[in-house]
């Protein structure tokens, strides 16, 4: 087994509180919200509707090779947040292309908003009537072979990781192996997905949507609010990082997976916990030496009782301090893992923690210290990124700042 | 034996030619063309024939208890899963992975749900129990349920290449130690939404096919005492084709995956081309002659499976090979092409009959 290391050397983002990095750094410090009424689809009839859309995103700016007419609107993120992270990696793009490389998105809903849009054509006028340019963008691997395409990356192995709300942490996952094991030096990580009717629907009627905003850990807290965007990251591997000079936010030091097996829709404490406990194993990381975590959080009754007592199960009685991204972001869904590893990876570079927003009175059953409402500065040395998903699917990474002294995949090997 | 060595050493499938191993080598081997006329009581589609599994439903393949939601493609991959886990008398637990291939997971659960929230008195006026057939890894998560498979738990879609990039998926699984054994493979439904949806992208013509194929992949040096490899999986190699010239990327990539693992055109038995893809095809007989070309035969015989027809021929390769002792210790190549420009090629080596399994 290698023992290569994997760094993050670069990353893009867009999101409802900021495009880019820099952007998104001084929301995630600033503790800004990204929620507004929802527009991607005709909100009639749901007594509230409230999301976190991206505004002003203008896909021809950073894709120039493809036809953004060929690509829903979930490879369009996918597709500029990958160039995105290219750029701030600082590669060539030319240099990169001939490369061998791991291209892995992950996504909840793939091209769902097409799909609703397709459903409404054919209401009007029957199956007949629905349009062949959406229905040729729905293939779900595309999201990953349009990065493919775009930055001409002809020695890629691109697929689409279709685990819901956990595929950004799959996707990291996925290209720390192909890096540990040799395969690739870089790997164009994360995930995509963009607000749709379908989804929505599904957690207004499970009486999971939040009316006004999302409010995880607090008492009082209602459900999520649906997001979109994109986040990907540029993992390579530690030697080709050092050998170019690349500027590096952190090291991927471990992570893994575990599947319920239980219940379609339903978080599973055990499970869960088993999870936690094998991504620190493979990270060769004890609890103890844990800063933070950055939660799953979704905002739900269930989700953020059942992960505080899971990580409970983990962590004893000294538990770190755990945020939840979403209260700002909202549930980019297959996005969110990969927003919040690129924000743990922010907060690790920069030195500070990103607040849990929209808190009022922390949950007594939750029980910890959600760093409520306004950020604080923090030597970060090891973060933990949940992500749980329907379908039992749950992934975590670990991820470090870079300690060029510290070996510790070689650590654990030992 | 190489500790990093990876082997099938078991595989199911449920599909127009029936259900199990069995009655899918059968057809294959009869070459026993599936398409029927449509029942236009059952389907509204723009096709006229079809290749469906015979007599399918979740209720009545699994019973009525947990399936009352249960979609198609789930209903598929819960079937097949219990097939495969049935023959090798095996039951999963926290080492056992599951990687599935899919298109879009259901387009029929998805649309229906958008359109009963489009066409009721209220928007969200729908039936929750449906709500977790409308994501794609819905399959994989109900198959996780139904067999108790605990260990990573993985749905992955690359269009046509899927089955293909689902098996290098799973071998960095098995290599990075994160499963001792791991089910792989790949499902598709017939449905309404997925004819008109395949009808509207390719601008018809074409025969759709369904089902799902499952094989179980395992480092060689973890193999059961009662089981043995099939066929070790020599290579795979993937590229994206961006010029257009996918017979062009498709001998680059052939010509290197050979070079990788060591071996002459003339070790190959058999070089199984897509379905539905003649210039692939080309290729292959070009590379690899006739009779490579045409052992295995293709797999247009249970119609167009999208994101599953890799697997299948896979499967049909463990098939002809069971019965071919020319096969032995022979080298098969699969390819798959995606009209996006992924491009997939997998070498197996195929292990002599008598180590074979159960076999007939």
């Amino acid at each position: 087994m290698s023992t290569r290391r994997v760094v993050v050397t670069g990353a893009g983002v867009i999101s409802s509180i900021g495009t880019g990095v820099g952007e998104f750094a001084e929301a995630l410090r600033a503790g800004r919200s990204g929620v507004r009424p929802i527009s991607r689809f005709d909100t009639t009839g749901f007594a509230h509707a409230n999301g976190c859309e991206v505004t002003d995103f203008d896909p021809g700016k950073w894709i120039r090779t493809v036809d953004t007419e060929s690509l829903g609107p979930a490879a369009r993120f996918a597709t500029a947040a990958a160039r995105m992270a290219v750029s701030d990696a600082g590669l060539d793009e030319d240099a990169l292309a001939e490369q061998r490389c791991l291209i892995s998105i992950g996504t909840t809903d793939g091209e769902s908003q097409d799909l609703d849009r397709m459903v409404g054509m054919s209401i009007d006028g029957g199956p007949q009537a629905m349009d062949p340019v959406l229905a040729r963008r729905i293939s779900a691997g595309r999201l990953s072979t349009a990065i493919a395409r775009e930055l001409r990356l002809r020695n890629a192995e691109a697929a689409t990781i279709a685990t819901a709300c956990s595929a950004g942490n799959y996707a990291i996952g996925n290209g720390l192996d192909a890096i540990r094991l040799g395969e690739v030096d870089f790997a164009l990580c994360g995930g995509a997905d963009a607000i749709c009717r379908k989804t929505f629907t599904i957690f207004y009627r499970l009486r999971s949507i939040a009316p006004d905003c999302c409010r995880p850990f607090d008492r009082d807290r209602m459900g999520i609010l649906t997001g979109e965007g994109a986040g990907v990251l540029m993992l390579e591997s530690l030697d080709s990082a050092l050998a170019r000079g690349a500027r590096i936010y952190s090291e991927v030091l471990g992570y893994e997976m575990s599947c319920d097996a239980n219940h379609p829709v339903a978080p599973h404490q055990p499970s869960l916990a088993r999870c936690m406990e094998l991504a620190l194993r493979d990270a060769g990381v004890k609890p103890e030496e844990v800063d933070l975590i950055s939660a799953h959080g979704t905002g739900t009754k269930a989700n953020d009782l059942t992960e505080t007592r899971a990580i409970r199960d983990v962590y004893g009685e000294t538990v770190p301090r755990v945020v939840s991204m979403k209260s700002m972001l909202g549930h980019t869904m297959g996005a969110a893992s990969a927003m919040a590893a690129i924000g743990c990876s922010l907060a690790i570079d920069r030195g500070f923690i990103p607040p849990t927003i929209n808190h009022v009175e922390t949950d007594p059953e939750c029980a910890i210290d959600c760093v409520p409402n306004v950020s604080v500065p923090a030597d970060l040395r090891i973060v933990q990124n949940n992500g749980w998903a329907f379908g039992g699917n749950n992934a975590v990474v670990v991820l470090g700042k870079y300690d060029p002294d510290e070996d510790r995949v070689r650590r654990k090997a030992g | 034996m190489s500790t990093t060595e990876l082997v099938i050493s078991a595989w199911s499938a449920i599909s127009p030619f029936g259900y199990g191993r069995d009655a899918f080598a059968r057809g294959v081997l009869d070459r026993r063309d599936t398409a029927a006329p449509v029942d236009r009581d059952r389907w509204s589609v723009p096709d006229s024939t079809a290749c469906v599994v015979p007599d399918f439903d979740p209720r009545v393949v699994l019973g009525s208890k947990g399936t009352r939601a249960m979609n198609r493609v789930s209903g598929l991959a819960v079937a097949t899963t219990g097939q495969l886990l049935d023959d090798i008398h095996f039951a999963p637990g926290e080492d056992t992975g599951f990687v599935l291939g899919t298109t879009t997971g259901s387009a029929q659960s998805m649309m229906d749900f958008t359109r009963t929230s489009l066409t009721e008195d209220k928007p969200f006026h729908v039936e929750p129990a449906n709500a977790p057939g409308c994501v794609m890894n819905c399959a994989a998560g109900q198959a996780a349920i139904w067999h108790g498979m605990q260990g990573p738990n993985t749905t992955i879609a690359a269009g046509r290449a899927t089955g293909l990039m689902a098996l290098k998926y799973t071998r960095r699984l098995l290599l990075a130690g994160r499963a001792d054994k791991v089910l792989c493979g790949v499902a598709e439904e017939y449905s309404d939404a997925r004819a008109w949806l395949e009808y509207h992208r390719r601008g018809g013509g074409n025969v759709m096919g369904e089902g799902c194929a499952i094989l179980l992949l395992e480092l060689a040096s973890k193999v059961a005492a009662d089981r043995s490899p099939l066929a070790t999986v020599a290579g795979i190699d993937v590229q994206v084709c961006l010029d257009g010239d996918v017979a062009g990327t498709l001998r680059v990539l052939v010509r290197r995956l050979l070079d990788e693992v060591g071996i002459e055109p003339s070790q190959v038995w058999s070089a199984c081309a897509d379905a539905s893809a003649g210039a692939e095809e080309a290729v292959l007989r070009e590379m690899f002659g006739d009779d490579a070309a045409e052992v295995v035969p293709s797999l247009d015989l249970i119609g167009d499976t999208s994101a599953a027809s890799a697997m299948f021929q896979v499967a049909a390769v463990l098939s002809v090979a069971a019965s071919d002792p020319r096969s032995s210790g022979r080298y098969a190549v699969v390819s798959a092409v995606d009209d996006h420009g992924a491009v997939a090629s997998v070498l197996l080596r195929l292990h002599p009959p008598a180590g074979r399994s159960g076999d007939e």
